[in-house]
């Protein structure tokens, strides 16, 4: 048979006529195919504020790292999600401080590790405490096991942690958080020692299904997981830094799930599009004013003080936070133990008090600089600051600062007022851990210097009495306030907004538990 | 054609080798430790001096050069301190997502820019001319990152037509995923593609081999797209070459608007962490694009019309 071809007679208008109807057939409803994200597929959708690249507890670098290692992994006790900090039991049926310096634990016996790597056994757990304080792992997160020293295996399931002195944070920082993770002591020694982008072997509710860097991690249903199973079968994890994009995806109905600036907390209250919800919850970040005590400008504490009276934090709240975070009393949230009901200098500024302050400290004609980070809620609050001062005669520069230059300011000793703002662990223990002597040069920007606060962080590390606790780092906070570097400003806030299908399983500040998301019906 | 061509590859190494370096240089002036970043607030300082040395960051700066250079040229990029990946492997992952988002930013604005000012040049001083003129010089103003929001909140938030976030998966959604990024960073393209077609067009209808054609009664729709068109198109193929340049760097907030993976995002990334090995294994990428892309424009130029050749 012969075909014979003959050209198409499309003039330049059929041609774009035919072009843009092929171009809006396919494109249309390609979209709208997409967007059938709200549907019941069983995935759960969530917003992490980076990318989860490296599958090794040893050498996670914090809660995005641990957002994934915590579903894929198993520790003696988890986080409880709720309003305030508790831990459960997870791979542990049995775990009891026997002493001040002794923990003994039993194991689940229905735990495995994929890739034919066996049962989860106390050696197991040995192996991945014992590796972090090994100086050959090089891990980063050695500290947050305090004075742990080993662990006795007494039994295929059973063992001892080992203190070398009372450490009260292994049960708030440690165990239930990155140096709390078993990782399998076969899969890890036969990777050589490391485990890098993945995982070896896991064995949580949810298995890393894949990793797509810079765009998202999936998680699947771990087929062989013994435990209460959990509720979705997928979880899909992007990495979004920016926070109108989340906020922008979710409205989208891409995201079931994240974390919203503050700056729309106001417009969230009046209502979440899609049926779903606000939730706020308090922040552990705290966020102060320091001032560099050896700097010749500041080394007046008279004049410190008269600057701590002078910066008004509701202002600064106001502008810079939308409203949405509450004063801080110090370095401790509330919730935690050692949290102070008030600080020593009331959040208003009493400008009377700091013109009487500086005029007692007999300086005249201060001018000082303020460093910030680049970031909009900082550059206002360096504004505010510069404005209030500016009241008591005090001229300030502000310098904005690039991330990285920002926090290269430990061994700066020209820095004289500095914006700070560090994160933390639900245990004081870890805020009071930058401000001692030791840190001078390092974390501790404001030089301050007090060996009654050292001393007071190195006891209340191993006390047990959570109320003789607690005093003590109340009046370590009131150490630091009373030196005139410190002037505490806020914890932040934590707002998050979930789907109408989604019931969010957040720990108190606010970060999420995946494995124990639920569904709405 | 041999003799230029050999010589433009001799200047793109050039500028390569030059970028390269300043860049290598820059990252070390800025302030910061990346090893204290890496490592984040709890790292004893034994395992940052470790870190320090198995990074290199303890030899001279000149010294550094030499070893970046001397793993390139065995084609080692280094390794990501974060993951303990390969940086090529980490690079020529992302870099597929930043070509299509170039790519299809590219062919719709210049599709549409090349006929809208050919349209215009063919209708001089008409109505359609202006309203062509402002709509070009509309889509110009437009601020990309501003179109970027805008059509997120119409298309993806209101309308719901297109995705906001990702690069999706499989040729279709990929494709879809493309719509709004690539529609926001080729837009003002569009305009500025249109604005120098017209006035290319214009200078051309004016010569002589154009009025001769007229001359021999050859259609006018035939004159203008065959006669005038192929010579008032070289110019935009010379700014498509440098406008790859201007597109990776708009691609950078077309990623992190749209939470793409791509190249721009990974060197943002990588800056703020002072990931040394990535930024340059990033830079380089980037820069080799920019430069294979001029050259190839000049190329092309140069074998469309041979007074470039000559020219250079």
């Amino acid at each position: 048979m012969k075909i014979e071809w003959t050209k198409a007679n499309v003039g330049r208008r059929g041609f774009l006529k035919g072009a843009t109807a092929l171009g809006a057939a396919t494109a249309l409803p390609m979209g709208w195919a997409n967007r059938a994200f709200a549907a019941d597929d069983g995935v759960l959708r969530v917003r992490a504020y980076g990318d989860a690249q490296n599958m090794d507890p040893a050498h996670s670098v914090g809660v995005v790292e641990e957002e994934v290692h915590a579903s894929i992994y198993n520790k003696l006790i988890q986080y409880k999600p709720g309003e305030e900090w508790g831990w459960q039991l997870d791979a542990a049926t049995m775990i009891e401080q026997v002493d001040p310096t002794h923990i003994k634990f039993a194991l689940r016996d229905d735990i495995g590790f994929t890739n034919g790597f066996g049962a989860m056994t106390a050696e197991d757990v040995k192996f991945s405490m014992e590796r972090i304080v090994d100086d050959a792992t090089d891990s980063p997160n050695k500290p947050d096991l305090g004075p742990f020293s080993h662990v006795d295996v007494t039994g295929e399931r059973e063992g001892t942690i080992v203190l070398n002195k009372p450490f009260a944070p292994i049960w708030s920082i440690a165990l239930p958080y990155i140096t709390g993770n078993i990782v399998s002591k076969a899969a890890v020694e036969a990777a050589g020692g490391r485990i890098g982008a993945d995982p070896v072997a896991e064995s949580g509710p949810y298995l890393r299904d894949s990793w797509s860097p810079k765009e998202k991690t999936v998680l699947k249903r771990n087929p062989d997981w013994k435990g209460d199973a959990p509720t979705w079968d997928t979880v899909e994890i992007y990495p979004i830094d920016d926070e109108n994009t989340a906020e922008i995806a979710f409205e989208a109905g891409e995201l079931d799930v994240t974390r919203v600036s503050l700056g729309s907390v106001e417009r969230y209250r009046a209502g979440v599009p899609n049926g779903g919800s606000l939730v706020e919850k308090p922040s552990l970040y705290y966020v102060w004013m320091g001032m560099n005590v050896e700097h010749p400008k500041l080394q007046n504490q008279k004049l410190r003080q008269a600057i701590q009276h002078a910066v008004d934090v509701p202002s600064i709240l106001e502008a810079a936070y939308f409203g949405a975070a509450e004063p801080s009393t110090g370095i401790i949230a509330p919730g935690l133990a050692g949290h102070r009901s008030s600080s020593l200098v009331p959040p208003e500024a009493n400008f009377e008090k700091a013109a009487q302050l500086l005029a007692e400290s007999g300086e005249t004609n201060v001018t000082l600089t303020l460093d910030t980070l680049n970031k909009t809620t900082f550059t206002t609050t360096a504004q505010i600051i510069q404005a209030t001062l500016a009241q008591i005669g005090i001229a300030v520069e502000v310098n904005v600062l690039e991330s990285g230059a920002f926090w290269a300011s430990g061994d700066n000793e020209n820095l004289q007022l500095v914006l700070n703002r560090f994160s933390m662990t639900p245990d004081p223990y870890y805020a009071t851990s930058w401000f001692t002597p030791e840190q001078i040069g390092k974390w501790n920007w404001e030089r301050f210097n007090s060996p009654e606060f050292n001393e007071i962080h190195e006891t209340a590390a191993a006390e047990t009495d959570i109320a003789k606790r607690a005093e003590m780092y109340q009046r370590a906070q009131d150490l630091m306030e009373e030196s005139g570097a410190y002037r505490f400003i806020t914890h932040e806030a934590t707002p998050v907004i979930h789907s109408a299908r989604v019931i969010p399983a957040l720990r108190p500040d606010g970060l999420s538990l995946l494995r124990y998301f639920g569904k709405a019906t | 054609m041999l003799n230029f061509a050999t010589r433009r590859f001799g200047l793109s190494l050039l500028i390569l080798f030059v970028a390269v370096t300043v860049m290598f240089l820059m990252i070390r002036a800025v302030p910061g430790d990346p090893v204290q970043i890496m490592l984040g607030p709890r790292a004893t300082p034994e395992l940052q001096a470790q870190l320090t040395a198995a990074l290199g960051l303890d030899q001279p700066i000149w010294k550094q050069l030499l070893i970046f250079y001397g793993n390139l040229l065995q084609g080692d990029l280094g390794t990501d301190v974060f993951s303990g990946r390969s940086v090529t492997d980490i690079v020529f992952q992302q870099l597929p997502f930043t070509l299509e988002l170039i790519f299809a930013s590219i062919l719709w604005s210049a599709s549409l820019g090349i006929a809208l000012g050919a349209y215009a040049a063919a209708h001089p001083n008409t109505l359609i001319d202006r309203i062509a003129a402002a709509i070009s010089v509309s889509f110009v103003a437009a601020p990309a990152f501003v179109v970027a929001l805008l059509a997120l909140l119409i298309f993806a938030v209101h309308l719901q037509w297109f995705p906001a976030i990702g690069a999706g998966e499989g040729f279709w959604d990929r494709l879809n995923h493309l719509v709004l990024p690539a529609f926001a960073i080729g837009l003002s393209w569009v305009g500025y593609i249109a604005r120098l077609v017209r006035a290319s067009m214009l200078e051309v209808m004016g010569e002589s081999h154009v009025r001769t054609a007229r001359a021999f009664g050859i259609a006018e729709r035939r004159v203008v797209m065959v006669y005038a068109l192929r010579i008032a198109i070289l110019p935009v193929v010379t700014v498509i070459g440098v406008g790859m340049g201007f597109l990776l760097s708009s691609a950078v907030f077309a990623e992190i608007v749209f939470a793409r993976p791509g190249l721009g995002k990974l060197v943002i990334d990588s800056i703020t962490t002072r990931n040394y090995p990535i930024v340059m294994g990033s830079v380089l990428i980037s820069t080799a694009l920019f430069v294979v892309s001029t050259a190839l424009a000049d190329l092309i130029n140069a074998l469309l019309d041979p007074r470039a050749r000559t020219a250079h």
